[in-house]
């Protein structure tokens, strides 16, 4: 047994060393391609933490004080459910102060001297609004109402925020994983070449292999040991890139001026870790997969 | 041992290697398989180790249709057969140790197995002391040795040899045939495609001649006719 798996990784080493030109190829082109994926996975839960104010079609929120009195929260409340035929009443959703900190903390996590002046004490309270009508005048209309109430410190409407950043994540999340996939293809293909071409080269040790009695698995193996080294390398080579890349993202949203609302881009480091995990994943899976292909398809050399 | 049932091989459409050949060959049998290029030799050994099916009849070794074997326990069926070709098909960039090594490497022996196995079969092909050179630095006649070490270093039941003398001169081909002849006294059976007419004479051996495909004459201690 342990012949075996020595004699596996000594061929694998090998074979690296002999194809140094065709593996780095392949590397470097995994490792943008995953790089890719993971950075089309960071903004995209950048993007989330812009929006998760505005999930589940809220157009408007009203904004109430943290020192309003409770009954002067129901009576914002009570106009607000006064006009049933504008205003979806099913939908409409208040948080508390403690909600209201749990949102807060995902959407400023690149902001830690503004997260750390919120306390759960001093945060507004906020009244999510679904309107029922797509007039966008009505809803306006709505909006300078609400902000002549007492105690409502203000109202943010969809249409100002949301709609542009909503537009510009849905294109950069179809450029970025239209562009991932395709690298993806590439570096699949390369890993699937470089394998192809290693083959082609030991044909004659493969030929020789067979006729000795290996069995087929113990001729694939080396080569698919290969490949999934090549991606995981790629793997590691793009982990290091994301890394630096969110490093960089995340002092340059530091030197932002407060409520800019950017800070919401900064993901947590603890989804980059996972981030970096799935692509080493990504990648050892797509070289094993590529070359474990390739060996299969061209064991008859 | 080997055993040949009506056995018919066809490559493409039209093109008859063998046709509806029948033999059998008991353990221990020296065998010679004569005929000009393109009779069929070549495709009998090579429907013996299952690199190729038959399209019709069957192909028995050791008491096993080989035909019917799946393709998962072919290996299994060439760890019993040594493999010796015109061309040698030595690893250039492996020394003798190794090349003669990597027939047990790869079917998972033991480190301490092959350190004690190479070297014995290195003495028995005459060898021993060019252990640590590599393929072209060797003469024909020594790389066909090696090649002969490879196949035999398993002790294999059966040995197949494709003209295993073609690319050398008669003196070197003799040391060859007796090697082959010493293996064969050791119990393995030896199967040899050949149209080296010197040889055959040389050994009288057991001859199955082939024209075309077709069988056309199987005689003990034969000559090429």
């Amino acid at each position: 047994m342990w012949s075996r798996i020595a004699y596996a990784f000594r061929e694998t080493w090998a074979s690296f060393r002999r194809n140094l030109t065709l593996t780095a190829a392949a590397v470097v082109t995994s490792a943008i391609s995953l790089l890719l994926v993971g950075t089309t996975f960071l903004i995209q839960r950048g993007f989330d933490n812009l929006l998760v104010r505005w999930k589940g079609d809220v157009q408007m929120i009203v904004f109430v004080a943290s020192d309003a009195a409770p009954e002067q929260i129901s009576y914002i409340e009570g106009v607000i459910k006064s006009q049933p035929a504008v205003i979806d009443l099913n939908k409409l959703k208040y948080l508390d102060k403690a909600a209201s900190f749990e949102e807060a903390k995902v959407i400023f996590t690149g902001d830690p001297t503004l997260l750390s002046l919120l306390t759960p004490e001093t945060i507004p309270t906020q009244f999510k609004v679904v309107p029922l009508t797509g007039d966008a005048a009505l809803v306006r209309s709505l909006a300078e109402q609400y902000r002549g109430l007492p105690k409502v410190e203000g109202v943010s409407l969809a249409e100002d925020e949301f709609q542009v950043i909503s537009t510009l994540s849905g294109f950069v999340r179809t450029v970025t994983i239209v562009m991932s996939v395709v690298l993806l293809g590439v570096a699949v293909a390369l890993i699937w070449n470089t394998i192809r071409t290693a083959m082609f080269a030991r044909r004659r040790e493969i030929e020789v292999m067979k006729l000795v009695g290996a069995t087929n698995w113990f001729i694939r193996v080396p080569f698919m040991l290969e490949g999934l080294l090549q991606g995981l390398i790629g793997g590691v080579a793009s982990c290091a890139g994301l890394w630096t890349l969110n490093r960089a993202w995340a002092n340059g949203v530091a030197g932002f001026k407060p409520g800019t609302g950017i800070s919401a881009l900064v993901v947590p480091g603890s989804y980059v870790n996972g981030v970096m995990v799935m692509l080493l994943v990504i990648g050892a899976l797509a070289g094993a997969i590529g070359s474990g292909i390739a060996a299969s398809r061209f064991l008859d050399v | 041992m080997i055993r040949l049932d009506n056995v018919t091989k066809v490559y493409g459409a039209d093109s008859v290697a063998v046709r509806d050949v029948s033999f059998d060959i008991a353990k221990g049998d020296f065998v010679f398989l004569v005929g000009p290029s393109g009779s069929g030799k070549s495709t009998l050994l090579r429907l013996m180790n299952r690199q190729e099916r038959p399209e019709r009849g069957d192909v028995w070794i050791a008491g096993r249709n080989i035909n019917e074997l799946g393709d998962s326990r072919v290996p299994y069926l060439r760890r019993g057969m040594g493999n010796v070709f015109q061309d040698y098909k030595l690893l250039s960039n492996k020394t003798v140790f190794e090349n003669v090594a990597f027939a047990l490497e790869v079917i998972g022996k033991p480190r301490h197995v092959i350190r004690q196995q190479v070297p014995a079969v290195l003495e028995l092909v005459g060898l021993e002391d060019k252990h640590d050179r590599l393929p072209d630095q060797l003469s024909g006649g020594e790389q066909q040795r090696v090649s002969i070490a490879r196949a035999f270093v398993n002790r294999p039941l059966i040995m197949l040899a494709d003209e295993p003398t073609g690319n050398l001169d008669p003196a070197t081909g003799e040391g060859i045939m007796q090697l082959l002849d010493s293996i064969n006294r050791s119990g393995t059976t030896v199967v040899m495609a050949t149209h080296d007419h010197r040889i055959v004479n040389m050994m009288r051996k057991r001859v199955i001649q082939l024209d075309r495909g077709v069988l056309v004459r199987d005689q003990e201690r034969g000559v090429y006719e």
